[in-house]
């Protein structure tokens, strides 16, 4: 029983990862992670980034008919 | 053993295939189950995907994971991420899955549901999954370049130019004629009107939410923004039974055109966080959710089809749109069987999160049989209704006639039973003042689909909350194409203006951002405008136009990915893009053609315009109707100028792309490829 708990329990938390990260929300986290393996000394603060993102993915055809 | 095992198991999946594919094909009589649909659908899918898809990978491709992707190499945490391929699947379908794959099919099923279902099934494998696949194979090799890059670099500079404009045209008809059907949907209808009204104040309340008091978290805000939508359609419906609110929100053709292009200027030069983002996250989750219960609400109910497999409209006169199975059919489905507008998203994003090369076969390939699958469903949808009801939602007053009484008996004579008192009881039970001339796709899907879903959950009494749900869904997403394509168009117009005059391509300087801006809703509002005046309902005119420029924009693709394939020296495997290209230039060629030259005034530009010249110079025309004659005169001249401006263009590249061809072929020059140099993968297999 524990194992199947367990099992059941890792693809949940899988999927709720695989959601956030679709959706956008785990975004900052996976930006500030890849600034620190970078070394990179200045990170854009969450709202900073938040609206870079956007104005990035909105400026080429992100939409289809 | 195991090896033994598959082979059965396929070959089992590819026997069911054809027996259901088979069985659509050759039922006549009774109604037909929407569960042979399913299985046609599903099993040729797989096998496809089994079989033709590994054979592109090993044999034309030569997909190399020990090959490190852009994102491997140039991971900087925002452009080029390495993304789960499950969840760069989730992004890729989300961008390509538009409104196409549902009204195209719904338009198609005129024909009957037989030539529509077959090319979204053969379509997709054959054509549009090859397209998606290949061209994100290609831009993976080269860094995420754009198809117009791409077309510059490996064909000519002429062909990127072309390629370019292609994109722009693409995306001005685009706009106009997806603005035509959410203003068919909306037109009359105050509860439809105020549901989607409500989603502008709910998109700017989560847009604020998402900059400035949790800033990213798009999770809990979509959550908060889908329950405030869904309580607006239940809200509609006090809005509808108000006198004094249903007033307010009964919108005219030309009332709801201004007020859309309004919107789409709004949406182009305001902040993208303040409205236009916001609401494509509303958007991605009902769709999700929209696709979802559809699928699961058709293997639920399992419908009848009540339309016939071909109907006498094969003849090319049908009251939703005229012209032949060939080349219409083909051009009226695009997206759900290939649509050009799709390696343009191959080419953008995808490209740049991908972390393994072999996943592009799953994204690519995968995600267009999943978008076909969504077209077969809306066909399911369309062709499960009465035929009466279907075509006297989708043809337009001046075919059927004006009174319920005349189009009902119209209908009927066609062979398709249907009383007025019938499509009274109907627009009754959905909410709606009518359902009447409502061309466009929109209304009919919706009422397929709030018939699916209300036979699963809430039956009759829930009957008109499904149907506005359902149209909420299509003009919900709709409108998050036509706000991400102006403000896309605004960016292509302020690049090309800037090559000319530089502070015009500034992206911050806003009399460039309002003047690019005014140019582009300017654009497809013409074709919007144009559209609801026509007198034949505007869909019948415009729809083979996107078609067309769609269809286009795909065979520029496949010239491109002919071409590197050629450089790459995979001449034996051509046929797998070369034959695609060459059905596409085919289609969109006679196509063009009968669209400009058809002497039947309802396909050919030139004769309709003619027969209303002919009608003015014989007085047949009253002397207050003249004007607005002579508009329509204009703009059936100006499409057949578009149709033949857009032929040209890819006759062009095609010639560019020949001489290529023939430099490589005869060995007349070395062939350049301008690949990304190699560089080996320092992530282990298991990464």
């Amino acid at each position: 029983m524990p194992r199947v708990w367990g099992k059941a329990k890792r693809r949940v938390t899988r999927f709720w990862n695989g959601l956030r990260e679709w959706c956008g929300d785990s975004a900052y986290e996976n930006y500030r992670k890849s600034a620190m393996r970078r070394g990179q000394k200045s990170v854009l603060s969450p709202a900073e980034f938040y609206v870079e993102q956007l104005n990035k993915k909105y400026s080429q055809p992100n939409r289809c008919c | 053993m195991k090896r033994i095992l598959q082979i059965v198991i396929w070959a089992s999946l590819a026997v069911v295939a054809a027996t259901a594919l088979a069985t659509i094909a050759l039922h006549r009589g009774e109604p037909i189950s929407a569960t042979w649909f399913v299985l046609a659908a599903v099993c040729s899918y797989l096998v496809a995907y089994r079989l033709y898809s590994a054979f592109i990978a090993a044999k034309l491709l030569v997909l190399d994971n020990t090959r490190a992707t852009p994102s491997e190499r140039r991971d900087d945490g925002r452009d080029f991420v390495p993304t789960n391929k499950w969840v760069l699947f989730g992004h890729h379908f989300a961008a390509i899955a538009g409104p196409g794959p549902l009204v195209g099919p719904t338009l198609a099923a005129q024909f009957g549901y037989l030539p529509g279902t077959l090319w979204l099934i053969a379509g997709a494998a054959f054509a549009g999954c090859v397209q998606d696949f290949v061209i994100l194979f290609c831009s993976i090799r080269r860094d995420g370049k754009t198809l117009g890059e791409m077309a510059r670099v490996e064909v000519s500079r002429r062909g990127g130019f072309i390629a370019q404009l292609a994109v722009l045209s693409i995306m001005v008809i685009l706009l106009g004629v997806v603005a035509l059907v959410i203003v068919n949907a909306l037109k009359s209808s105050p509860w439809a009107t105020f549901t989607l009204s409500a989603t502008i104040p709910v998109a700017l309340l989560l847009g604020v939410y998402l900059r400035y008091l949790r800033p990213g978290r798009v999770l809990e805000a979509s959550l908060m923004g889908v329950v405030l939508v869904l309580f607006a359609v239940v809200a509609g419906q006090w809005v509808a039974d108000s006198a004094w609110w249903s007033r307010v929100f009964t919108l005219s053709g030309l009332a709801l055109t201004i007020a859309i292009i309004v919107y789409g200027f709004a949406a182009s030069a305001l902040p993208v966080w303040l409205l236009l983002a916001p609401r494509d996250y509303l958007s991605a989750f009902i769709k999700a959710g929209a696709i979802f219960s559809l699928a699961a609400g058709i293997l639920f109910v399992r419908p009848h089809i009540l339309m016939p497999p071909l109907t006498r409209f094969v003849d090319g006169n049908g009251p939703v749109f005229a012209g032949r199975i060939f080349p219409f059919c083909f051009i009226t489905i695009a997206c759900g069987a290939i649509s050009g507008f799709h390696s343009l998203i191959s080419s953008g994003t995808t490209p740049k999160m991908i972390q393994r090369e072999s996943h592009a076969r799953f994204i690519g390939y995968g995600a267009m049989l999943l978008e076909s699958f969504v077209g077969v469903m809306a066909m399911v949808a369309a062709c499960a209704m009465t035929p009466g009801v279907y075509f006297a939602i989708n043809s337009p007053a001046q075919i059927v006639g004006a009174a319920p009484e005349a189009a009902a008996q119209t209908i009927s004579n066609w062979g398709y039973p249907l009383s007025a008192a019938t499509m009274a009881g109907l627009a009754h039970s959905v909410g709606e003042q009518t359902l009447w001339n409502r061309a466009g796709g929109a209304p009919s899907l919706a009422v397929g689909m709030a018939q699916i879903f209300s036979t699963t959950v809430g039956g009759e009494r829930l009957l008109s909350i499904w149907y506005h749900f359902a149209i909420m869904f299509e003009a919900l997403f709709i409108l998050t194409v036509l706000d991400a394509g102006t403000r896309v168009g605004r960016f292509m117009i302020q690049e090309l203006l800037g090559r000319v005059w530089k502070p015009i391509g500034r992206l911050n300087w806003y009399p460039a951002i309002l003047l690019s801006s005014a140019m582009i809703v300017g654009a497809w509002g013409y074709f919007l405008y144009q559209g609801v005046v026509d007198p034949l309902g505007g869909i019948n005119s415009l729809w083979p136009l996107f078609g067309i420029s769609n269809q286009l924009l795909a065979a520029v693709a496949l010239v491109v990915a002919t071409t590197i394939l050629l450089k790459m020296g995979r001449l034996k495997w051509i046929s797998v893009t070369l034959l695609p290209m060459a059905w596409l230039v085919v289609i969109t060629m006679t196509a063009s053609y009968q669209k400009i030259f058809s002497a039947n005034p309802r396909i050919g530009f030139l004769s309709f315009a003619d027969a209303l010249a002919a009608q003015i110079a014989a007085g047949q025309i009253p002397a207050a109707k003249i004007a607005e004659t002579q508009r329509v005169i204009f703009n059936q001249r100006l499409d057949a100028v578009v149709t033949g401006v857009l032929a040209v263009m890819i006759l062009v590249l095609l010639g560019e792309a020949i001489v290529q061809w023939h430099a490589i072929l005869s060995r007349g020059k070395e062939p350049v490829l301008h690949e990304t140099p190699y560089v080996a993968t320092q992530w282990a297999e298991g990464d």
